[in-house]
């Protein structure tokens, strides 16, 4: 088992340095698995993620294995990081049935880290029956994990602003479940309210709940947990699961090409790129687009 | 480039960690990713952690006196994995007398109050360079 453990921890480690045999390897795994629910929670910094995250995978593990990635971001200057949402995880470490890993963003905006649907491919395949993605603390456009996860869950807390913040476009509206963390708060029933529009709006059919909790004490976890599992049956209806995933594939693509992207890029000196974008701007635009477009024809060869 | 991954744990039951802090920033802005585990963690908990993060070192911080009997079990549970790979180091409130006596249960440096950061930022990435050669 520990072996086992060891293994998966250096395949993760390989796919996150972008390893081309590895992430080759992962590809070949399969992401379709109906048995294996993916569950995304992001939200403010300090808003609670990790604490909740916490309560999700006790109750999730008492019956399954729950794998938990955990991403923080890189500093923006020397590239290193501080990876510290374990810390709200202690009792869980030594559970046989959870496996947490901590992930640095590496300088990626949106929220998570690059490689993660190739993470979530080795999870897969390694009989993990939950996934529990935490994000990077979020403001209102980091939003990449609604293109990973089958359940997004959006946590607010109290006195953030006032409810033109609930009003704007972004974060809200990626919630399958919106939750008020911290409900003990003054400024919980103003933030019900307000939040109480955005949730009851159907989107493709299904309609966000609104859930209170306060993941210090537990309290309301059994509820989300319920309202939880009711999205993950309504997902495995009418094919709605395999759209999701479907959707997480082409994201992969997408994130991986960027990275590769930035990897080259981050080769050649700002100035020298900038000069060159600013002599010959249309010609580059238009060479890039070319590369791209031959790149597609290979990708997508039926 | 690789980033080299750090677990900075507590083992123990002090509940001083501003050393291990001080510690995980300055590996931070030296370009590593450093796990923090947080206070009173035990020997088993700390392999366990270095496993699943699949770090390539661990810095242990005693503040106790219970290093003598801490920091030995972390080398050994690593052992006792097949993750003898993991390099382990220590620092914290530690008389001279006991570092060679750690030092030959296989943690590799002992840091003690003084020590500059750089000394320490500069270890970590050697020993670690070397491993992966």
């Amino acid at each position: 088992m520990s072996d086992e453990l060891r293994q998966l921890a250096k395949a993760i480690s390989k796919v996150e340095n972008l390893d081309f045999q590895a992430l080759a390897d992962a590809a070949t795994l399969p992401l379709d698995s109906a048995a294996v629910h993916v569950i995304g929670v992001t939200g403010p910094p300090g808003g609670g993620k990790s604490t909740l995250c916490n309560q999700l995978i006790k109750e999730l593990a008492v019956h399954h294995r729950v794998a938990a990635l955990l991403v923080d971001p890189s500093s923006p200057f020397s590239g290193g990081a501080i990876l510290g949402d374990r810390i709200r995880m202690q009792a869980l470490v030594s559970n046989p049935n959870v496996y947490i890993r901590s992930l640095s963003n590496r300088g990626n905006v949106g929220g998570v880290a690059s490689s993660l649907v190739s993470i979530l491919r080795l999870l897969m395949h390694n009989g993990f029956q939950y996934i529990v993605i935490e994000t990077v603390g979020a403001g209102q456009s980091e939003v990449k994990i609604a293109s990973i996860a089958d359940t997004t869950l959006v946590v607010s807390v109290p006195n953030l602003g006032d409810d033109i913040q609930a009003f704007k476009s972004g974060i809200l509206e990626i919630a399958d479940i919106l939750i008020i963390n911290k409900a003990d708060l003054p400024g919980a029933d103003s933030l019900y309210s307000a939040l109480r529009e955005s949730a009851q709006n159907p989107r493709l059919g299904w309609t966000p709940p609104l859930c209170q909790t306060v993941a210090t004490e537990g309290l309301g976890i059994s509820a989300l947990l319920e309202e939880i599992h009711r999205h993950g049956h309504w997902l495995r209806q009418e094919g709605r699961l395999l759209e999701k995933r479907k959707r997480a594939a082409k994201f992969e693509v997408l994130e991986l090409s960027r990275m590769l992207l930035q990897k080259h890029l981050d080769s050649v000196p700002a100035e020298v790129l900038a000069r060159n974008l600013n002599r010959r701007g249309i010609n580059l635009l238009q060479k890039l687009d070319k590369i791209y477009d031959e790149l597609l024809n290979t990708f997508s060869e039926v | 480039m690789t980033p080299i991954r750090v677990l900075i744990a507590k083992p123990g039951l002090d509940g001083h960690d501003r050393g291990a802090k001080v510690v995980s920033r300055a590996l931070r802005d030296a370009g590593m990713e450093v796990i923090y585990t947080g206070l009173r963690q035990s020997p088993e908990q700390i392999v366990l952690a270095a496993i699943q993060e699949d770090v390539d070192i661990v810095g242990l911080s005693c503040l106790s006196g219970a290093h003598n009997s801490l920091f030995p079990k972390v080398v050994e549970g690593l052992r006792a994995k097949g993750a003898e790979d993991i390099v382990v180091f220590g620092g914290g409130v530690i008389p001279d007398a006991d570092i060679p006596g750690l030092l030959a249960a296989g943690i590799e440096a002992v840091f003690t109050p003084g020590t500059s950061l750089e000394e320490i930022v500069s270890w970590v990435r050697k020993r670690v360079q070397k491993n992966h050669e």
